[in-house]
């Protein structure tokens, strides 16, 4: 059954499909029709593309964000060098990354309390240079993991970088810690 | 334009199907690539459901077509019109005998070196890498996250939703929108 411009399984669905978030009766049957409609396999074929183009993807170490300690096994089980900073609210390190490394991790460690979101910037000689917006995930309490790509960090002269948390909940905005990176340049082995 | 002249792109799968079956060896490689080109992702998903794993996946479909081409060569699918339905049976029994798919492909791999699954047919090559790094930062923190966590780490949408602090409605409402932008974004070139 090919049917110029079938809709009957939606690209929504197609992504419960390979991640088994269907019933087994509505994934046997997306599969009958998957299988014998050119439109929707063009559809799957889309869906197909994408999912396989994220791995190469965060294995670039070009996306970076916050993540977890799923992301960063995942990373490590494919052998992407990681250079993982754990950070205690004012905190003053050596912000030491080697020419090999690829991922930088910023553990950053604070009292959240009960805020539903948190703010970093970053700021790189008094200019604010990133800011991103995350949620703490309940699977590590007291910490947000962010991932840069070390390529990033190495191409800045020696300079300090300044990570600032920014604890948002309901109506209520408070800073929440701070931690200095002391990039000297890149180190060579 | 009749089926008969078309090329292989332009026929119906019941036709690409007829010409490996019934033309000579070695005369039906664009046929062979134009099959992999069509079904390859479909039995890539079905590994992806059945199998839990994407490098698995990726091993269930190279094997499958090299299966279904090795059949219709032999003149052994009986209704070439049902060509999917014959894929997604043997995606089915395949998938049943996942621990046989390595020994199973090595030894298909070794018969048939010049087959299209060795070739990478130009619909089944990966997007361009910088581009989809570019539209995955372009998403929101908690959009991105939900999609590294099911397509890179391969966490279940529960386990997801438990790390996350949030249901598991929630985790496939975010990884629709997310799926979604990224596509509109890699495949069209629009922002999210």
């Amino acid at each position: 059954m090919t049917t110029p411009g079938c809709g009957q399984i939606s690209f929504a669905a197609l992504t419960d499909y390979p991640v088994g978030e269907l019933p087994g009766t509505d994934a046997t049957a997306i599969e009958d029709h998957l299988f014998s409609c050119a439109e929707c396999g063009t559809r799957a074929a889309e869906l197909d593309q994408l999912v396989r183009a994220i791995g190469p993807a965060v294995r670039s170490a070009e996306v970076g964000g916050f993540v977890t300690d799923a992301v960063l096994n995942r990373l490590a089980r494919e052998g992407v060098r990681t250079r993982t900073f754990a950070l205690s609210p004012g905190a003053v390190v050596p912000c030491a990354v080697w020419e090999d490394d690829e991922v930088m991790a910023l553990r950053l460690r604070a009292e959240f309390g009960v805020a539903s979101e948190i703010t970093m910037s970053q700021r790189v000689a008094g200019n604010e240079v990133l800011r991103a917006t995350g949620h703490i995930a309940s699977s590590s309490p007291g910490e947000l993991v962010y991932a840069l790509p070390a390529a990033w960090v190495r191409q800045l002269p020696a300079v300090e970088i300044e990570v600032l948390l920014t604890a948002h909940g309901g109506d209520d905005e408070r800073p929440l810690a701070r931690y200095t990176l002391v990039h000297e340049g890149s180190l060579r082995r | 334009m009749p089926e008969t002249n078309a090329t292989a792109d332009a026929i119906s799968d019941e036709a690409l199907a007829r010409r490996i079956a019934d033309g000579p060896a070695g005369s039906t490689d664009a046929e062979e690539a134009e099959l992999y080109r069509r079904f390859a992702p479909r039995v890539r998903l079905y590994g992806r459901r059945h199998l839990r794993d994407g490098a698995a996946a990726d091993d269930l479909a190279q094997d499958v077509l090299l299966r279904t081409i090795e059949r219709l060569r032999a003149g052994e699918v009986r209704r070439p019109e049902e060509i999917g339905s014959f894929i997604l049976g043997t995606s089915r029994m395949t998938a049943h005998g996942e621990r046989r798919i390595t020994r199973r492909r090595e030894a298909l791999a070794a018969r048939f070196v010049e087959m299209p699954g060795n070739t990478s047919p130009a619909s089944t090559a990966t997007l361009d890498t910088p581009r989809v790094a570019s539209c995955l930062r372009a998403l929101t923190e908690r959009d991105r996250l939900v999609v590294l966590l099911t397509y890179y780490a391969e966490r279940e949408a529960p386990r997801i939703a438990e790390d996350l602090g949030i249901s598991p409605g929630a985790v496939r409402a975010i990884r629709h929108r997310a799926m979604a932008r990224l596509r509109e974004c890699v495949l069209r070139g629009h922002q999210p």
